[in-house]
């Protein structure tokens, strides 16, 4: 019974864990969106880059636009250029009194002097100057775009009311045109914040609207909040859905140990229903026991889950910046229906699992006491029903994931189904496996290997639950491990083909994978002249508003690689990179196109300098960088709309003869006074890729790896089950000559067969997991295509993996069978 | 061949000790049939339990063809018991994971050096209890009395010198118990093997050379079986409902 609470509270763990790491991201996410909206109903904002400072000025004059304060936001690092991320607010201190009481405003006790004087000063939050190590008064250097800069504490802040400490955390708030020296936005503007009231939101924004500039809008101050959910909702429901598996794991360990329960209770049982118990009485009794089982486990998961939480959080907060934005949790957000939700998955799945035990205990007769041979006897009968159960489900199962249409949540059913069919064909497949196997175990170990193999299928209630529950474990790991390793490779492949330049440079970003920060003009014109290099072409990553979406635009200069169909999904009748320099035309990346159901032909709206524009999809083409998508345009186009010259990174050949890391030293020295660059090889930008790949897999390798625990301790509950169960049979072969090493050999053979038999069937269920992660999941989370890879060493792996599990769990009740007191179970009757 | 002396053995109850068996002394020789008498808790198991040498006494001694069983570790008696003993339960007791054939090489096959022709004479045993053809079958296929002559088959297939039988017919049918007794008794005397049997069935005082009977963990009497027969039908004429109510168990 503890270890079925260790089980359902491991599962618990899990969920809450994860629950919380997600929800602990998406808090601090929308408590940073709100605090810098503060009272803001509404905001203007660009189309794409960002709004000229005068649109403000012109605002306020031609409209007589009073409730407005001009922000500009941005990012810097504290302390060293890989120091924690700030949040930069730059306001206006004169118009911000109705919108951020934190600022200081001019009724404040800011020193409106100093705050607006030539010396760059800030204010922060107590939390924040604690965490860095400074107080009011010191100076703070900050980087940028290998830029540093130095600002002065001017003073602490606090959070407006109801607001709490952490929503000014990682927050620095300075004046506009410190924000603009800060972030090299000079005369720029993010937004501005307006306040407007019910009645006059439909009149005002019309009338704002018409002297708007080209490509800005205006958006209500609630729409920014959901972006996070938006850009990262496939990302958290499949860590959900992982964690959920650990739970569906659980499930078999209660099943197992609340039959053993009941079995091991018939006598008592019978007993109940000879004083007049009732059926339906027994039956509330032991889903009552569940739910006590369900309750504790679940009061234990939820402490574990807390402490989990705190460990995947950074692991979670990781990959979301390293692909969709910024965000710094300090906290964990436990909310009581956070917690809620783990005692319900906890305590739901513990009576589940206990309602076919419970109703199997209603069958006991008050006259009759089955006997576990009898048990045994009957499931041997149904594993025929069982299997074609099985077969059922499995159909029901195709027919879910058919039939889901894009919903990543139905698709986890039909997988469940899929696995839950599986486990039901597991008593057929072991009872068969272990007959089969029953003379090579004899020829190999002797008598003990045929008692090992004939032990499984006579105790096949017992044994096959495990199995099943190791096997699914099992196959979890090599499925999401053969996934993850197609995927690998396939960006692998993709990016070699894509990286063909000799060395990368650019500046360090926030966001590994969406990477807007840019190269100083000055520095980009001299690594392009410099001796040695002989192309060099050059990307940008602009963030603009395409169909009414902030999108993600790529531009990039022609290369003769681009003509290549392999990097192609879908390709038009006509030269579509000629097309893309001289009209209006842009390719869009396969997540994309998946995302917002674009296709080759289609027309995009894109708020160009000049106001929205029409622009043709010419391609859709293969993109293993954002799961947002992106939008790719011609760098001739893109200045022709846009009013950008800047450059994001640049691409550079070396020049024949030249050897690359001579040059990737040339370009570091050249460049080192003026801006401090990511200068990496081809070789090096390709790992750094890759390293981020496997970063963002880490939390999955931490599920898999809970998820074999909760396996592990299934496969130890069924194993002490039949230590109870074989007392008498142990002491017999005790009787018999058997010596205590030879009894804990015949169970360690035991359970490596059970393992074995496990990690064989595994092989089939880890593939067909893999290939519905790979073609259904993720073909529905993010639309990318990717290669089935098998490797054979993940399945090696897979089987080894369930042979040690078993195997380990095996030792400790093979070491008490062996020590067992042969006369206490014999007695000699 | 079994010598016996001094035999103790007593467990804790709290902070006092209960004696379960208290100085018994007996001497068994090489080829008698010896039936071990006493009511329920008289200790038969327990002495049952030193003499297989599952057990070690609190104190005096068990030798058995002058290896003291007492000083001996609990492995080199699992060896002990594997060579020189054959135990026939009152449940049969059969390895439900085996087939009647594997459970009867079983002691066998545990030595690991079980020989063509040692396996053979196992098997012929199968055969002397009738069972010749269900060697393939697993013991839940098998009447009770079937399974007792497996059992009986085990318990005599390597050829051990100490049989000790614990109420060997107590769970089948008169007719059945007679047909086991029968054959155990043939093949025990057939071969000059030694043999202690724990019952309460008077029927087999008959076939046997001494009676040892258990009172309260002593050893109340040793008296040959005519002797013990003839006072028990004069007993059993005074009290038969006595004797009829005594446990089956031992």
């Amino acid at each position: 019974m503890a270890l079925s609470i260790l089980g359902v509270a491991l599962g618990v763990a899990v969920v809450v864990g994860i629950d919380l790491a997600n929800s602990s991201a998406r808090t601090a996410f929308r408590l940073s969106t709100e605090t810098v909206a503060g009272r803001a109903t509404h905001a203007i904002v660009p189309g794409s880059g960002l709004l000229a400072d005068d649109t403000y000025r012109n605002l306020r004059a031609d409209s007589g636009l009073r409730n407005a304060a001009p922000v500009l936001e941005g990012h810097i690092r504290a302390g060293s250029a890989s120091g924690p991320v700030l949040q930069v607010l730059g306001i206006d201190p004169l118009a911000e009194e109705p919108f951020r009481s934190y600022t200081g405003g001019p009724e404040g006790e800011l020193d409106l002097g100093a705050f607006l004087g030539p010396q760059r000063t800030g204010l922060i939050s107590r939390s924040t100057a604690q965490g860095l190590g400074i107080q009011s008064g010191d100076d703070l250097t900050t980087f940028r775009e290998g830029k540093s800069s130095s600002i002065r504490i001017l003073d602490i802040i606090d959070p407006d009311p109801g607001f709490s400490e952490a929503s000014l955390e990682n927050l620095i708030v300075v004046d506009i045109a410190t924000a603009q020296a800060l972030l090299e936005s000079p005369g720029k503007l993010s937004r501005i914040d307006l306040i407007l009231s019910k009645e006059e939101q439909g009149d005002k924004i019309a009338v704002l609207e018409d002297v708007l500039p080209p490509g800005a809008r205006i958006e209500a101050a609630s729409a920014r909040s959901s972006t996070l959910d938006q850009m990262t909702q496939a990302f958290s429901l499949n860590l959900t859905a992982m964690s959920l598996l650990a739970m569906v794991v659980g499930m078999f360990l209660i099943y197992n140990t609340m039959t053993f329960s009941v079995v091991q209770r018939r006598g008592l049982i019978g007993r109940l229903r000879g004083i007049g118990v009732t059926s339906s009485e027994i039956f509330g009794l032991i889903l009552g026991e569940a739910a006590v089982v369900g309750l504790i486990g679940s009061a234990i998961g939820m402490v574990a889950g807390v402490a989990l939480g705190s460990v995947l959080i950074d692991l979670v907060t990781r990959s979301i910046n390293d692909l969709y934005f910024t965000v710094r949790i300090q906290d964990l957000n436990i909310t009581p229906l956070g917690l809620a939700k783990g005692v319900l998955v906890g305590l739901g799945t513990t009576v589940l699992a206990a309602f076919a035990p419970a109703r199997e205990a209603t069958r006991t007769m008050p006259s009759t006491a089955l006997r576990r041979s009898e048990d045994e006897s009957r499931l041997e009968a149904r594993r025929g029903l069982l299997a074609g159960s099985g077969l059922i489900l499995g159909i029901l199962g195709a027919l879910v994931l058919r039939t889901s249409g894009e919903s990543i949540a139905f698709s986890y059913v039909g997988i469940l189904f899929v696995i839950l069919a599986t486990s039901l064909w597991v008593p057929f497949l072991v009872d068969s496996g272990s007959r089969a196997v029953r003379p090579l175990m004899g020829r190999l170990f002797g008598v003990v290997g045929r008692m090992a193999a004939s032990g499984i299928h006579h105790s096949l209630s017992r044994s096959a639950v495990a199995i099943a529950a190791l096997t699914v474990a099992v196959a979890a790991t090599s499925g999401v491990g053969i996934m993850v390793d197609s995927f690998r490779t396939t960006v692998d492949t993709w990016l070699r083909y894509s990286l063909e330049a000799d060395v990368y440079i650019s500046p360090p970003g926030m966001v590994f994978r969406r990477n807007d920060a840019t190269i100083d003009t000055a520095v980009e014109e001299r690594i392009r002249s410099m001796e040695g290099v002989s192309e060099t072409y050059s990307v940008r990553t602009a963030h603009v508003l395409i169909d009414g979406r902030m999108s993600d635009l790529i531009v990039t200069e022609p290369r003769d690689s681009d003509l290549e169909p392999g990097r192609y999904k879908e390709l038009p009748d006509f030269d579509h990179r000629e097309a893309m320099t001289a009209r209006d035309v842009v390719m869009v990346s396969e997540p994309y196109a998946f995302r917002f159901g674009t296709q080759v032909g289609d027309f995009l709206e894109i708020a160009t300098s000049d106001g929205p524009r029409p622009f043709e999809v010419g391609a859709i083409y293969y993109d293993y960088a954002s799961d947002l998508g992106v939008v790719q345009m011609a760098r001739s186009r893109y200045e022709f709309h846009f009013d950008d010259r800047q450059v994001s990174g640049l691409a550079v050949y070396a020049a024949d003869g030249v050897d690359v890391d001579d040059l990737i030293d040339n370009l570091t020295s050249v460049t080192a006074n003026d801006q401090g660059l990511l200068i990496r090889s081809n070789r090096s930008l390709r790992q750094a890729s890759l390293d981020v790949f496997d970063q963002t897999f880490t939390v999955t390798a931490v599920l898999r790896l809970l998820t074999i625990l909760v396996a592990f301790i299934g496969v130890l509950t069924a194993l002490m089950a039949l230590q109870l169960e074989r007392a008498r049979e142990i002491s017999v072969l005790r009787a018999n000559g058997m010596t205590p090493s030879q009894v804990h050999r015949m169970v360690t053979t035991q359970t490596g067969l059970m393992g074995l038999l496990s990690g064989l069937l595994s092989v089939p269920l880890g593939l067909l997991l893999a290939w519905l992660l790979i073609f259904v999941i993720n073909q529905r989370s993010f639309g990318w295509t990717l290669q089935f890879e098998i490797d054979l060493m993940v399945l090696g792996q897979a089987v080894l993996l369930a042979v040690i599990a078993a195997l380990l769990a095996g030792w400790f009740p093979g070491r008490s069978m062996s020590r067992m007191n042969a006369t206490e179970a014999l007695r000699f009757e | 061949m079994l010598h016996v002396s001094n035999l103790r053995k007593s467990y804790s109850e709290g902070s006092s000790q209960r004696d379960v068996l208290s100085d018994v002394s007996f001497i068994i020789n090489r080829g008698e049939l010896i039936v071990l008498l006493g009511r329920s808790g008289s200790g038969k198991s327990t002495l049952l339990n030193m003499i297989s040498g599952m057990d070690v006494p609190t104190t005096g001694s068990i030798e058995f063809e002058g290896q003291d069983l007492t000083n001996m570790s609990d492995t080199a008696r699992t060896l002990f018991r594997r060579k020189h003993l054959g135990i026939i339960f009152q449940s049969f007791n059969l390895i439900p994971t085996l087939t009647v054939e594997e459970n009867i090489l079983l002691p066998l096959e545990l030595t690991g050096t079980a020989n063509q022709e040692q396996r053979q004479l196992a098997l012929d045993v199968l055969r002397e209890v009738n069972l010749g053809d269900r060697g393939d079958s697993f013991p839940d296929r098998l009447s009770g009395g079937e399974q007792q002559r497996v059992a009986i088959a085990r318990a005599l297939a390597h050829k051990p010198s100490l049989i000790l039988a614990d109420e060997p017919t107590g769970n089948l049918d008169f007719r059945t118990a007679d047909t086991v007794m029968d054959i155990l008794q043939r093949l025990v005397h057939d071969e000059r093997r030694t043999m202690l049997v724990a019952t309460h069935d008077r029927d087999i005082i008959r076939l046997a050379d001494r009676v040892l009977e258990l009172q309260g963990g002593k050893l109340k009497d040793v008296t040959p079986a005519a002797q013990h027969e003839a006072a028990q039908k004069e007993a059993a004429q005074q009290d038969v409902e006595a004797a009829d109510n005594a446990s089956p168990g031992v």
